[in-house]
């Protein structure tokens, strides 16, 4: 039972981890907290879906389409929404709401458009792999081992590369980056290219995972994300993919009956925010979070 | 001989692996008017940040009027009559500049929603008094002409004044004023100077200023404290200071080693 | 269905539009004056709604006295919110209050013998009996009806609007006062507020727990609205409804909600009504979307059109 549940909550955790390293890379560069990050995912599964299941291309193509779909979204809206917004010296709080506004937008669309049953993506429902006394189904397989090579892949651009650098740069300080020389600009739309990236594939597996899914997919997974982003501390990619983790552990293993009954499967939400406030009390900062300095 | 308004020891203050204050202690005499001195990044704004209550010492103590204050909050220790201003002045720019000031009125019981429900003509006699005080400082700092504008239209040396008058109206027993004279025009500065000397004659108030303008510091403070990397050097009397061979090494090698 | 015509329409409207107003007044509080990032304030309408139903008929207390318990409970929930939460870094302060208003919500969809689970309160006397906490405000209802010969809806229409008026009174009047000069500063620059000696905490504790208060108020009337209520009536959407009824109004000031839930209820419910094409195509569930997009367009026009809302000036621009 025990290692069961630490499969699965693997699997959750590495689909949230990857949600959190998106809005992270936003966040740490442009300060802005991308309400519609879930809308971004469903749009990512849903766009699975259609090329999945109505143009029936096998599911690892069909992700990567939708994830480029996603990206190509994501760098639209900074084009026309977000870019524009930063020009009007539009503050934290300004962004934040038009984020609200554009959640509600995005999510309704794909209400209008595909409507509100749920889908299934085209993948054998009966194969299942078997790892000591765990059992995970296709999807979930398929879904850790993506999961676990995106969380390496973002791992190794955030630290190695080129651009992992400059994001780096410009997330600790972007006025002094943009004087440095650095293309600011560019910079911007190749994160939020990877954030979309990341939006769609963590939108692609988090369907697989939930087997059947409905438009309010990223929605109702927003603020586990969120508070995998703020527990691991705000900014911190690293920390975004450690929070995800731990609270996708936390929340299957607090489950698990051995520990006094265990917490009933409807509440595992709330163990993810009751880990969130334990850290936050703890460690204001979040666990990878620089401390504030007056 | 009585005990200093305020004393600090070895008081150790770091952020990442800089040692902003790196065991300073200074004595802060009762009624005198004392300058902090020292070249950029001595450490007097954070040794201010620490006195004052708005960060955490690692190490040392800081004593106010003989009662330790380290790990007092803030607002505490302004209620306590140690109040300062800040080296970028924090004016309220949404407010009117009245209110910037009647915002410090101590002891105000209409700052309680309990005095405002149930002591309603108390809190409309002390709001009379408050604008009447305000008024008077915000004459003396020749801003009453902008009495109620907002303070947003103000100009950087303006809103030096209104930190000041703000400050002096929270009544205040020790006062840190944080380059005071920065953005202030000459005549100006004069006249706040010998307000300030006033105060101290009539109600036995303290300052203690951080100042780079030398000849302010050498004309109107009693003591002179000397900073340099995170340590008080010296202290003593202005012409005491000036010749003190560690002080003009401090301001040299400062001066020479950019 | 009431015709865009109707009275029976607009009177609805108005009843949504004054619930509103009580609800958007408690976030005007938090964040227009105060400058807390608030987002969980439907747990305070959820708690005052829930409250006052479970004692009535769990406890058969009398209405009104389970209404005041209501608004005491929310106004507590207030203060034990505010007290780990409010030293936390803006941000973080905003994401723990999201959560703490879906915790509370989960909560109310599992305990089904506390709140009557996710079918809401008719379930509140236990499965198969239904139950009813209105019958106390309905008789209220049909004196007030009576006494000034009017008919139902007006008469809830004039109950709503003269407890939001007075709401809107009297938080005007306490901004006034010096307690409200200090809320204020506060929004602007906390540490500049401490440097004089004000307990910054204090005063955003009670800003909270004011803004709870009014959260109840509006929940109590919600569930005399509706008669029957359940936890996904009080969903984070409806916390976003109220900021964006405040930034409509502008933020900072007491009379601009009103206006701002107004406008709110006629794009709200009138969006119901559009006969003409393309809305004729669609039927009502996709409506509903079009509403919840239209509404959505609204807040991304207001933040790069006109981010200061219909009355606040540019000069006193709050949104940083």
């Amino acid at each position: 039972m025990f290692v069961q549940l630490l499969a699965n909550g693997l699997v959750t955790g590495s689909v949230i981890a990857l949600a959190a390293a998106g809005v992270s890379i936003v966040y740490g560069i442009l300060r802005l907290v991308n309400f519609a990050y879930g809308d971004y995912m469903t749009f990512g599964a849903f766009m699975g879906i259609l090329f999945n299941v109505k143009l029936d291309l096998p599911i690892v193509p069909a992700a990567m389409l939708a994830m480029a779909a996603t990206a190509v979204l994501s760098v639209a809206l900074e084009l026309v929404l977000w870019r524009p917004l930063r020009a009007k010296s539009a503050g934290f709080m300004s962004l934040f709401l038009v984020s609200v506004g554009l959640a509600l937008v995005l999510r309704h669309v794909i209400y209008l458009v595909a409507g509100p049953q749920p889908r299934t993506y085209a993948v054998n429902p009966y194969k299942v792999y078997v790892i000591g006394s765990a059992r995970l189904s296709g999807a979930q397989g398929i879904a850790i081992v993506v999961a676990t090579i995106g969380i390496v892949l973002v791992g190794l651009l955030i630290a190695r590369t080129g651009v992992g650098r400059m994001m780096r740069a410009l997330a600790d300080d972007l006025p002094l980056a943009a004087i440095a020389g650095v293309r600011t600009g560019r910079v911007i739309l190749a994160a939020w290219i990877v954030s979309g990236l990341l939006a769609g594939l963590a939108g692609v597996l988090a369907g697989l995972v939930q087997t059947s899914f409905d438009p309010q997919l990223g929605f109702s997974l927003l603020l586990p994300i969120f508070a995998a982003v703020v527990m691991g501390g705000i900014g911190s990619v690293y920390g975004a993919l450690a929070g995800g983790l731990a609270l996708g552990l936390a929340m299957e293993l607090s489950t698990w009956p051995e520990l006094a009954g265990g917490v009933n499967p409807t509440y595992k939400p709330v163990v993810a925010f009751a880990a969130l406030v334990c850290v936050l009390l703890v460690r204001p900062q979040g666990l990878f979070g620089r401390a504030r300095v007056v | 001989m009585t005990a200093p308004i305020l004393a600090v020891r070895d008081v150790v203050r770091r952020f990442g692996g800089l040692r902003a204050v790196d065991g300073a202690s200074l004595d802060v005499e009762r009624g005198s008017i004392t300058a902090l001195i020292g070249p950029n990044g001595a450490g007097k704004s954070t040794l201010f940040n620490v006195v004052s209550g708005f960060l955490p010492a690692e190490k040392g103590s800081v004593q106010f009027e003989e009662r330790r204050i380290d790990g007092t909050a803030a607002y505490r220790i302004a209620q306590r009559g140690l109040v300062r201003t800040f080296q970028v002045p924090r004016a309220l720019t949404r407010l009117s500049v009245l209110d910037n000031v009647l915002l410090a009125a101590p002891n105000h019981s209409g700052e309680r929603l309990s005095g405002v429900l149930l002591r309603p003509a108390r809190t409309r006699a002390h709001e009379r008094n408050a604008r009447r005080r305000a008024q008077e400082l915000l004459a003396l700092v020749r801003l009453e002409e902008h009495t109620h504008d907002y303070a947003g239209v103000l100009s950087g040396g303006q809103r030096k004044l209104l930190d000041l008058a703000r400050v002096l109206m929270a009544e205040p027993r020790l006062v840190l004023l944080d380059e005071p004279m920065a953005g202030v025009n000459p005549t100006l500065g004069r006249q706040l100077l010998e307000h300030v000397l006033q105060l101290r004659a009539d109600e036995g108030m303290t300052f203690l200023f951080v100042e780079h303008d030398l000849d302010v510091v050498m004309e109107a403070s009693d003591r002179v404290i000397v900073m340099n990397e995170g340590r008080v050097i010296a202290t003593g009397t202005p012409a005491e200071v000036r010749t003190d061979s560690r002080v003009i090494d401090a301001y040299l090698g400062a001066t020479w080693s950019t | 269905m009431s015709t865009i015509a109707s009275f029976g329409f607009w009177s609805f409207v108005g009843i949504v539009a004054g619930i509103y107003t009580l609800f958007a007044l408690g976030v005007q509080v938090q964040f227009g004056f105060a400058g807390l990032l608030n987002f969980g304030q439907v747990a305070f309408m959820g708690i005052g709604a829930y409250t006052m139903a479970i004692l009535v008929v769990k406890e058969d207390l009398n209405m009104w006295i389970a209404a005041c318990c209501g608004v005491a409970l929310a106004m507590l929930a207030g203060v034990l919110l505010g007290l780990p939460t409010l030293r936390l870094r803006a941000d973080y302060f905003a994401i723990t209050t999201i959560a703490f208003s879906e915790i509370l919500r989960y909560v109310a969809t599992n305990e089904d013998r506390l709140t009557g689970g996710s079918q809401g309160t008719i379930n509140l006397a236990g499965i198969g009996r239904t139950s009813q906490y209105n019958s106390e405000w309905q008789s209220f209802l049909g004196k007030v009806e009576r006494g000034l010969h009017i008919g139902g809806d007006a008469a809830m229409l004039i109950l709503v609007w003269t407890v939001a008026l007075l709401a809107v009174t009297a938080i005007w009047l306490m901004m006034k006062t010096p307690w409200g000069r200090v809320l204020k500063s506060i929004r602007e620059d906390e540490e500049a507020v401490a440097s004089l000696g004000k307990n910054v905490f204090s005063y955003k504790l009670q800003a909270l727990v004011v803004g709870a208060a009014l959260g109840a108020i509006a929940g109590l009337f919600y569930a005399w609205q509706f008669s029957f209520f359940s936890p996904d009536d009080f969903a984070p959407l409806l916390t976003f409804f109220a900021w964006m009824i405040v930034i409509l109004g502008g933020l900072g000031r007491a009379w601009t909600v009103p206006v701002g839930a107004i406008v709110f209820g006629v794009i709200f419910a009138g969006t119901r009504f559009f006969d003409f094409a393309p809305f004729s195509l669609l039927d009502s569930t996709e409506r509903a979307y079009v509403r919840l997009i239209v509404i959505g367009v609204v807040i991304i026009g207001l933040m790069l059109f006109r981010p200061q809302g219909i009355f606040g000036n540019r000069k006193e621009m709050v949104l940083e």
